[in-house]
């Protein structure tokens, strides 16, 4: 019993962390049919932004946070109004803009800091405990932080005309053009928002686990299996997908060990891929 | 007035004709390693070894080859703790014309780079636990530092007289030759001094170990073994650890690097307890290793303890290359190299071994360490003679 | 085979395709020539490339961008690799092997994955690299799993053992010439079906084109030349590793194609020489490679969609073009 709460812990914390970069990649897909391949590399620029800010200029933490993700959000923006929107209708092009982004991203990383692990932690340590199980403290206030910054996109989306000119774009491009939305104005606002989500989730987590040139590869690839479950495009279906995959991944990895549980959700996501390109609740939303 | 100035100048040309010199010919050496990822200390201290080596050799004027003064530059290679890593590097140092490689260091390198630094006719050396870390059939291999079939017992027998409250412990390793054929003979000595040994493996690149650690402490156990996890995932395992509120003492019977693990983990007082396998007996002599790396190369010494276990190996080697003269030849350069007796200026003296466990005696064997951190605070390192 | 009533006078070869069996058959000559270690590096790198980039390039054929290459690699290298132990080194029958064992595994497949176009298309390639990756971590019994299988036996052509660094790439050079010449023989006898497909599938289906079954046929025959870049490869490390076959590489082979240029076979090995080359030249790592890789992507999708064969044809037609 008490492993089993632990469990689910550990999946919840999880979830809350993939969700906050599932939101970001489904959002960019859903608005501007652009997958993107560079979401790991805001991840990571997130991360080593936020530790030169404390490491290196002595911010405070939470500070250095913020700056984090305005740097990611100001560097999407750049990247889709100068170099993504010329090409924004030919959706191999896209891809492989954002993959030759992530390429550079990784590398000038590598370049500047070096391929060891930066000494970067949280700096709330500790764990409550609660009966048998314990919730670290980090894991607790990182928890917290996704969920509202989940909660601040929904109110973004649903409550505000930014939000509402956005989903029309998702819906339907040429109708929501033809009412007067600009592209031109939205699109660099979506990716923005995408990429400073995923600088966010950056900033946070890496100081948890580990920051060094390579930790955005497993990024993306936890990004596509949960949005691709959650079904390209649907906000609540990557919402609802990253804790099923964050919960999976934790009881698979506690009760089997090893990689099984990574194998498992692979191998669903490739069938649901064939046979239910929609994913759980997504629906066509684009002619990719 | 006029006499000092023709010394000067006759200074500068002297230094102008050696420099010259040194420039004209130099003679490449390989280093290799993990540099990059949980290991990448390990390789570091590889490199930084076979630097110093080096530029002790050249400060004394270099090898001569062909009757050239020759100055060695060392090229590093991040073999990434795989076996196709080494493999790829032994051929990229090979590209080079580079025969004399100074690493790698684990079990999956040792495995990878054998057969191609064969075909290569390239010397290597490595580091690794693995049960085949020497082998008869391939004679230009040679071995840093025994294996834990040599050391682990006297290890445990060592932690239990500190901490006698262990009777049953969990050990926690990668899910490749480089974890399994070390925590595999760590339990068999544990199992031999009546303590109850469970292993549990995990995939190498793990950054997230809480699920591990729940199933770790399912088992209760009175101590946690880190064996030979690398040291950046040794940290966070012990972090994770102390965050799951278990206190007892957890144990590292496989690589160096302490140091590192305490930057990770977070200081002394979230390690606590903690005793670890010292691949050397750290002296003084050895501390001192530090300032010669800071004064020949200008920069901070990287890879703590197994910088200092490397070095011997390399001096050796060097040694060996300069009485061979060639930095082609890896047969002549490995024949020179088993001429020499096993002595270190600041290790001291040590043995050749090899012969029992692998065929082959081709292993440097020198006094190590067993060091013990009780209640936040170092006791020491306890140092173990070699015998064959 | 239904042929398009479009396809006009149809030469043997076109220069390009020549060009390309010539490259191929001339590389057998370098070996013969120096003795360079580090020729012989870069060559037997750029060789493993340039099959691994006409995989994805005869997918790109079909409008398909692929990142599977290395789970079919794998299966490729590893069925070497597991023969290896029960002392199977022939090259004629590992040649054939490594490339039918991915070719048929990719038959089912195929008639999975080949439902979905365009970005579908793309994330289910990258997921199944990904499943090969684990699938080789959860089966050590048979692939050694995390340990891969290191020592593999050289390989016997005509009973000798080819052991020495020039054999080992001659080899390569003759896995080379193999794919090559299956890969333009594909291309070349369908062009003009893959031609329409590229152009517009749904159009060329309505037109009566049984388009399904030349995507099949061009997944299956890139998947075992996959499979031979993966013998080639595990042959030269003589070890197959999982890190060998990581999905990130897929991205490399992705680069050497579009950089080298799509439009021609020429493309994927060109891309890869001069890819293989700059990345040594960088570096005895290549640590700084792909971030070349990536501003040379950013350099061919924006401005120069040809890629470096591409370009230099459209030079070489605005050159003569005044005199034309």
């Amino acid at each position: 019993m008490e492993q089993f709460l632990q469990a689910a812990v550990i999946g919840i914390s999880l979830g809350a962390q993939y969700a906050l970069l599932a939101l970001g990649f489904t959002l960019i897909f859903g608005i501007l049919g652009v997958v993107n391949f560079a979401h790991g590399g805001f991840y990571m620029i997130g991360g080593y932004v936020a530790y030169s800010c404390v490491g290196l200029l002595g911010l405070p933490y939470p500070l250095a946070v913020l700056i984090a993700v305005a740097a990611t959000a100001a560097l999407g923006w750049v990247f889709e109004l100068f170099l993504l929107e010329r090409l924004i209708d030919d959706h191999l092009a896209t891809l492989m803009l954002t993959l030759g982004l992530y390429l550079i991203v990784s590398n000038g990383l590598l370049r500047v800091f070096g391929p060891l692990s930066m000494e970067f932690s949280f700096p709330v340590s500790g764990s409550i405990q609660f009966g048998p199980i314990y919730v670290p403290r980090e894991n607790l206030i990182v928890l917290g932080i996704c969920l509202s910054a989940i909660l601040a996109l929904w109110l973004v989306l649903f409550r505000t005309d930014l939000g509402r000119a956005l989903r029309a774009l998702a819906d339907d491009r040429q109708v929501a053009m033809a009412q007067g939305m600009r592209p031109k104005l939205l699109f660099p606002a979506a990716f923005a928002l995408a990429t400073g989500l995923a600088g966010l989730t950056g900033a946070l987590v890496t100081p948890i686990l580990a920051l060094s040139p390579g930790v955005g590869d497993p990024v993306l690839a936890t990004s596509f299996l949960t949005v691709i479950l959650g079904g390209l495009g649907s906000l609540g279906g990557a919402a609802l997908a990253a804790f099923i995959v964050g919960i999976v991944e934790a009881y698979s990895s506690v009760y089997f060990g090893g990689s099984i549980g990574a194998l498992v959700l692979f191998t669903l996501v490739l069938l649901l891929l064939v046979f239910r390109p929609t994913g759980l609740l997504g629906r066509e939303i684009r002619g990719a | 007035m006029k006499t000092s100035v023709t010394l000067l100048a006759a200074a500068f040309s002297l230094a102008a004709t050696v420099a010259a010199q040194a420039q004209d010919c130099t003679a490449k050496v390989g280093a290799m390693g993990p540099m990059s990822g949980g290991a990448a200390q390990w390789g570091l201290a590889m490199a930084g070894a076979a630097e110093l080596a080096a530029a002790e050799v050249n400060a004394t004027g270099g090898v001569t080859i062909n009757g050239k003064k020759c100055k060695i530059v060392v090229v590093s290679y991040d073999s990434k703790y795989t076996a196709d890593g080494a493999a790829a590097g032994a051929n990229a140092l090979a590209s080079e014309g580079i025969k004399i490689i100074i690493g790698p260091v684990g079990s999956p390198e040792a495995t990878g780079i054998k057969p191609v630094a064969a075909r290569n006719e390239q010397l290597t050396w490595n580091a690794a636990y693995a049960k085949n870390a020497l082998e008869a059939k391939y004679p230009l291999v040679f071995h840093i530092a025994p294996g834990p079939g040599t050391w682990s017992d006297a290890m445990v027998k060592h932690a239990l007289k500190h901490f006698p409250q262990i009777k049953s412990v969990a050990l926690v390793a990668p899910n490749d030759q480089g974890g399994t054929d070390i925590a595999s003979v760590d339990a068999v000595a544990y199992r031999n001094n009546g303590v109850k040994a469970t292993e549990e493996y995990y995939q190498r690149g793990t950054t997230n170990f809480a699920p591990i650690i729940t199933r770790l402490l399912a088992t209760n156990p009175d101590a946690v073994d880190t064996a030979s996890s690398p040291p950046g995932d040794a940290g966070v395992i012990v972090k994770q650890l102390r965050l799951a509120g278990f206190k007892g003492p957890i144990g590292r019977m496989g690589g160096p690097g302490t140091e590192e693990i305490l930057r990770v983990s977070g200081g002394m007082d979230v390690l606590k307890d903690f005793y670890w396998f010292e691949t050397v007996a750290v002296t003084d002599q050895m501390r001192e290793i530090d300032n010669i790396y800071r004064k020949l190369l200008g920069k901070e010494p990287v890879g703590g303890t197994a910088l200092w276990g490397n070095l011997p190996a390399a001096r050796m080697t060097m040694k060996a290359i300069v009485n061979a003269g060639t930095v082609e030849d890896a047969a002549k350069v490995a024949a020179e190299l088993r001429k020499l007796p096993v002595e270190d200026p600041n290790m001291g003296k040590g043995l050749w071994a090899g012969q029992k466990q692998y065929g082959i005696n081709q292993e440097l064997f020198f006094a190590f360490g067993v060091g013990i951190i009780k209640d936040g605070k170092e006791v020491g390192i306890a140092r173990i003679e070699p015998t064959n | 085979m239904a042929r398009l009533p479009l396809a006009p006078r149809q030469r043997l070869l076109a220069w390009d395709e020549a060009t390309a069996i010539a490259v191929a058959v001339v590389c057998f000559i370098i070996p013969l020539l120096t003795k360079s270690v580090l020729v012989y590096s870069v060559l037997n790198h750029a060789l493993i490339g340039v099959i691994a980039a006409q995989s994805v390039w005869i997918m790109l054929r079909m409008n398909l961008l692929t990142f599977a290459t290395p789970a079919f690699m794998a299966l490729g290298g590893y069925t070497v690799a597991i023969a290896g132990r029960y002392e199977i080194t022939d090259a004629f029958l590992m040649t054939a092997a490594a490339f039918l064992v991915p070719a048929l595994v990719a038959v089912p497949l195929g008639a999975l994955v080949l439902r979905l176009r365009g970005t579908y298309f793309v994330l289910v390639t990258f997921v199944l690299s990904q499943i090969m990756q684990l699938l080789l971590f959860q089966t050590p019994d048979l692939t050694g799993g995390s340990n891969g299988i290191a020592g593999i036996p050289a390989v016997t052509l005509f009973g000798t053992e080819m052991i020495s660094h020039r054999q080992v790439l001659l080899f390569a050079c003759g896995i080379a010439l193999i794919a090559t010449l299956i890969a333009v023989a594909l291309t070349r006898y369908f062009r003009q079906h893959f031609a329409a497909i590229e152009e517009n599938e749904i159009l060329s289906e309505s037109l009566g084109l049984v388009v399904w079954r030349y995507k099949a046929l061009g997944f299956v025959v890139a998947a075992g030349l996959a499979g031979l870049a993966g013998y080639s490869l595990v042959n030269m490390l003589l070890t197959a590793h999982p890190s060998s076959f990581d999905s990130a590489i897929a991205v490399d082979f992705i680069a050497y194609t579009i950089i080298g240029g799509r439009e021609s076979i020429l493309g994927p090995i060109i891309g890869s020489v001069a890819l293989v080359y700059a990345t040594h030249a960088f570096g005895t790592q290549g640590q700084y490679a792909q971030g070349l890789y990536g501003v040379l992507i950013l350099v061919v999708i924006l401005v120069a969609r040809g890629g470096i064969v591409g370009t230099a044809r459209l030079l070489w037609r605005r050159m003569r073009g005044p005199r034309a």
